[in-house]
């Protein structure tokens, strides 16, 4: 570009202006910021996710203030709290029962698209061609990242990067303190100048800035007390939780001063409306001394701890060197190797990453249990289990119809008057008024069979369910015998059995109740 | 400095503490027993120096204090030691060795380079993605290193032993059978669930697990330079052979 201008010839002013130069790279970088959230636009399409349907930009940034707002208090914002968040802003996008189970789907992956799932949850990462140098282009990476996912006492919580701040303050690339005093300043001005609206406005940001504010320093905080080993102990971080601290106690102060302000302004005569807008300036300012006031807290403590780390730092040294790059140096020369030296290797660094196991007495109890119970096969999958269905024993799919009962009862009550054949027996079952059983001749064709056999030889194994219920209970009060005569008929072979009634009074008579209370299964 | 004699108080906090890092399931929340030894831990010198010794006689090692609590290490021959052949009986070598791999390559995954053991935040592994992470590095090895053809036979390597093991066989009811790299995915995940090394995170999808703080410990910590060390001699065998 810069050769452009001087080699251009045609003395054309430069397009590019000195000052647009200057701030090209905070420009870019707020550019940049929101670029993740285009790209989680872009793949929820491979997903099926529509973007007309869900707006995704909104579900995005809903989960950076989710993220945001509670980093300033006691306990992050839970992973699942923002998924049923994100999952409930989804269903008033879509609403209807039969888009539910999408609902969160798409929380998941708005989520997944912030932590840069798509990516092994690496940082995002861009470069900025840096052109200030005329005589040489140098090109930058910016990474960074937005959410990051972190393991707490309280489950997994969703933790706002700075960057993911700098989103949530408008998407400007500015130093966060300087923006609340900027603010502070000109919400001074606009309740001088009874200019209410705009100071509701320039409250509310201020608020927002002390969220984030509170955000950023909350992350510092944690990782002073977490590890001493990932920050610059010596200059950067009791530079800046000192800057923090000195920041936060002048805010507190002239948060009072407008506080009292603003109230005293209320003790005048004034309008309702007037009287509204200040109401909100001053819950919205006292909220952010809340947090202020938190924050102040915290950072006190934090000079102990910064203090003792210190002292640590210095007694205990680290151990041992980390393991340079787990993927190159170790995973991919695993691979490479023949796989007996591999399974020493893979062996090694198994028995050591599992951890701690608390041996536990083997009880006898359990012993006896062990050796009781069958072999367990781990590997076979569940069975599914049946849909039991409605217990209405009139529905069941799997009983016979109680018509078809009745007539196969009224059947073989013949048998009653004289002992009859087996082939009869299915003639008149064949026979049936198909309307009286609604149509199911063959189930009463079925039954009559079963019956016979039943009655013949009782399947007293039990196993078999399909042979138990209406069967036996038909047949307990038949006899059958094979004399030898061959059965001739369409719907059966082998013995043409001889029925026979056992008493007059079976089968019909008691055991009529008895099957309609005992209904069991074909 | 001279050591005063130790409290007897301070043995039976410190034996409280490790007894915390040793349960399962146990948090530091705020207020609790737990959270104030932890706090104490970090801040109080000489309680650390009691901690870290009780520890050391116990065949632990403390490894950190991230927030969810003590990280401790077994050493290897110690009373809680995990060994891999504990937790499947009768594997045979190459069942041995598909599992140990999936666990290097979890650890790969999730932190390929040195400044991502430092980094505290949470990694999510998911059983498809890892497959592929894994058969991507296989592929990509093969690109470079193809086969010796002078060599006549070549022994084989982990890679062929994973990469001849079939991606996915479904069983009747549409779940992963034994005998599929998926599969084995699933029960090492399911190993690191057991351990506090890793917790289901079912919020973000099926088959999707997260890493804990301890897992990466145990990795930066004691596996890594473990392994690296057996590998080394590996090849230098492999070398002179």
């Amino acid at each position: 570009m810069a050769e452009n201008e001087d080699g251009g010839g045609a003395g054309l002013p430069p397009l590019v202006s000195p000052a647009a130069d200057a701030t090209a790279r905070g420009r870019w970088r707020a550019l940049v910021l929101t670029d993740p959230i285009h790209k989680l636009v872009r793949n929820a399409a491979h997903a099926g996710v529509d973007d007309d349907v869900y707006d995704l930009r909104q579900l995005a940034m809903a989960a950076v203030d989710l993220a945001v707002a509670s980093m300033g208090f006691a306990r992050e914002a839970l992973l699942e709290e923002v998924v049923d968040a994100l999952a409930v802003l989804a269903a008033r996008m879509q609403s209807g029962e039969e888009h539910a189970p999408r609902w969160r789907d798409v929380a998941q992956l708005v989520i997944k698209g912030l932590l840069n799932d798509a990516h092994e949850q690496r940082r995002f990462s861009y470069t900025f061609a840096d052109l200030t140098d005329p005589g040489a282009t140098r090109f930058d990476t910016y990474s960074f990242r937005l959410l990051s996912l972190r393991d707490t006492e309280y489950g997994p919580v969703l933790i706002a990067s700075d960057q993911a701040v700098m989103l949530f303050l408008d998407g400007l690339d500015v130093d966060i303190e300087d923006a609340e005093a900027a603010l502070a300043h000109v919400l001074q001005r606009q309740l001088d100048d009874e200019r209410f609206d705009a100071a509701v406005r320039t409250a509310t940001m201020a608020e927002r800035t002390s969220l984030g504010m509170s955000a950023m320093l909350t992350d510092l905080l944690d990782a002073t007390s977490r590890d001493v080993r990932s920050h610059d102990w010596l200059v950067d971080v009791p530079d800046r939780l000192g800057r923090a601290r000195k920041h936060v106690a002048g805010r507190i102060a002239e948060e009072d001063k407008t506080l009292e302000h603003v109230q005293n302004g209320l003790d005048g005569d004034v309008s309702p409306a007037v009287r509204v807008a200040s109401g909100q300036i001053v819950d919205l300012l006292r909220r952010a001394k809340r947090i202020h006031l938190d924050l102040h807290d915290r950072l006190v403590g934090a000079r102990d701890v910064f203090l003792t780390a210190q002292v640590r730092q210095r007694l205990a040294r680290r151990r041992r060197l980390r393991l340079l790059a787990i993927g190159e140096e170790l995973f991919t020369p695993i691979l490479a190797l023949p796989a007996e030296p591999a399974t020493a290797v893979v062996e090694t660094f198994a028995d050591r990453s599992l951890g701690v196991r608390v041996p536990r007495l083997a009880r006898f109890d359990d012993i006896v249990d062990l050796l009781w119970a069958p072999p367990r096969q781990r590997e076979v999958a569940e069975p599914d289990v049946e849909d039991p269905g409605d217990e209405d024993p009139t529905e069941d799919i799997q009983r016979y119809p109680e018509a078809v009962l009745r007539t196969a009862r009224d059947v073989l009550a013949l048998t009653r008057t004289a002992p009859l054949r087996l082939s009869a027996l299915l003639d008149a079952a064949a026979a049936v008024d198909p309307s009286v059983v609604d149509g199911a001749v063959d189930d009463v064709v079925e039954l009559v069979l079963l019956s016979a056999l039943w009655a013949f030889a009782p399947d007293i194994s039990g196993d078999d369910e399909e042979q138990a219920g209406e069967v036996d209970l038909l047949a307990s009060g038949l006899a059958a015998g094979d004399d030898g005569t061959a059965l001739n008929h369409p719907l059966a072979s082998g013995a043409d059995l001889l029925v026979t009634a056992d008493s007059p009074a079976s089968p019909a008579g008691e055991l009529a109740a008895a099957l309609s209370s005992e209904g069991g299964r074909r | 400095m001279t050591l005063a004699a130790l409290d007897l108080t301070d043995a039976s906090a410190a034996g409280q503490l490790i007894g915390f890092g040793l349960t399962r399931g146990a948090r530091p929340v705020e207020g609790s027993d737990y959270r104030n030894l932890l706090d104490r831990y970090r801040t109080d010198l000489r309680f650390k120096d009691t901690v870290d010794t009780f520890a050391e006689g116990l065949g632990l090692e403390v490894l950190g204090t991230p927030r969810t609590g003590l990280v401790l290490a077994p050493e290897p021959t110690g009373p809680f030691a995990t060994r891999l052949a504990d937790l499947k009986t009768a594997m045979d070598a190459e069942e041995k060795l598909v599992f140990g791999l999936i666990l290097v390559a979890v650890a790969a995954y999730a932190y390929p380079n040195e400044v991502d053991l430092d980094d505290p935040d949470t990694k999510l592994v998911d059983v498809v993605k890892l497959d592929d992470f894994i058969r991507g590095a296989i592929s990509g090895l093969r690109a470079i290193d193809a086969p010796d053809v002078s060599n006549g036979e070549r022994a084989r390597t982990a890679a062929d032993v994973y990469a001849d093991m079939p991606s996915l066989i479904p069983t009747p009811h549409g779940r992963r059978k034994q005998g599929c790299t998926l599969r084995a995915i699933e029960i090492v995940c399911g190993w690191l669930v057991d351990q506090g090394a890793a917790r289901e995170a079912k919020t973000l999808g099926p088959d999707t697990f997260q890493l804990t703080d301890r897992f990466r410990l145990l990795v930066a910590d004691s596996a890594g330079s473990e392994a690296l060390e057996v590998l080394r001699t590996a090849r230098r065998t492999e070398v002179t052979a």
